[in-house]
């Protein structure tokens, strides 16, 4: 069986994701989430409406044991199963101005977005290669391209795994395996429910918030393999704020 | 296992699964420019080596390892 692994499932564009490739492909879904099982559980069922499985796999990104403990008990579970599809989208934000900014929301953001990208990349990379085929997926940002002011934290963590991205599509294209990130603007979710989105959109050639929705058909065709010729991209979906 | 019966199982497993010519298998061959191995072929060869000889191999075993002769001698040292 092959499976897509989506890192922070449970909510926002995560689970919009999910619900996506359930929809679209034939991939079974892993649900990785941290701390909220019951969304998490409501994931699930919306996957499987789909017709497809789910398996809700609780880790913690930044903790490098816990990411190789889950994953490989679940293979030791699971010994057919190729997990052929990561979307690294787990990430938080903890902004604020950077001279005011202590040192543990600067590591904590940076743990998430790009330790976590290498803690869960890194341990299933060699599979990928030996599939010789694949899909990496990164959940990036605007913040990542453009900057943005109270985002220094964010905004460097979502840089480097651009970063990441492009030297990593350059070392395994030859096995099939594509790595493209994906940089939303302002997408209504739980991450910018505390934004003022009738202030913000005037900035937004769009005139408004883009949806989840919207980011996980991107996501679901950088997964699929009309898109097999596409890595070391990173495509903004913004509305056209910033190209 | 002798150095003979070593050098006879990387040999199957080169020819049988990483499409290697059979007389470009001498201990001068270079793994990359000889063989053609690339640093990618190098995750198949190590599951090839866990399953030939039971012994666990990782990234940093492979530094210094350029000549079929070095593979030899790391994979003879891995079994002692």
């Amino acid at each position: 069986m092959k499976y897509a692994l989506v890192t922070g499932g449970s909510r926002g564009i995560g689970r919009a994701v999910c619900i996506q490739l359930a929809q679209d492909s034939e991939y079974h879904i892993l649900i990785n989430y941290n701390s909220n099982k019951v969304a998490a559980e409501e994931v699930k069922a919306a996957v499987e409406a789909h017709g497809k499985t789910a398996t809700l796999l609780p880790f913690n990104v930044t903790d490098a044991t816990a990411v190789q403990t889950a994953l490989d008990t679940w293979q030791d579970e699971n010994k057919d199963a190729i997990i052929e599809v990561i979307v690294n989208n787990a990430g938080i934000t903890k902004d604020g101005m950077f001279m005011w900014m202590p040192q543990e929301d600067w590591h904590t953001v940076i743990n998430t977005s790009l330790n976590g990208f290498f803690n869960v990349t890194n341990h299933l990379v060699q599979k990928l290669l030996r599939n010789r085929y694949g899909r990496i997926i990164n959940m990036v940002s605007v913040s990542g391209l453009k900057g943005n002011p109270g985002q220094t934290n964010y905004a460097a963590a979502k840089g480097a795994v651009i970063a990441a991205t492009k030297s990593l599509s350059q070392e395994i294209a030859k096995r099939n395996i594509t790595v493209n990130a994906v940089a939303p603007g302002f997408i209504k979710s739980d991450m910018t429910a505390d934004l003022d989105e009738k202030e913000l959109k005037k900035m937004i050639p769009a005139n408004r918030f883009g949806a989840v929705e919207e980011v996980a058909h991107l996501v679901s065709f950088l997964a699929s393999k009309k898109a097999s010729y596409i890595t070391g991209e990173v495509i903004s979906i913004n509305g056209g704020i910033y190209s | 296992m002798d150095k003979t019966e070593i050098i006879e199982k990387i040999h199957y497993f080169l020819v049988d699964e990483f499409e290697v010519e059979e007389d470009d298998l001498t201990p001068e061959a270079h793994l990359k420019e000889t063989l053609e191995l690339d640093s990618l072929d190098f995750v198949d060869l190590v599951v090839a080596v866990e399953s030939s000889f039971s012994v666990k191999l990782v990234g940093d075993d492979f530094k210094g390892v350029v000549l079929l002769q070095d593979f030899y001698d790391l994979i003879e040292r891995k079994i002692s």
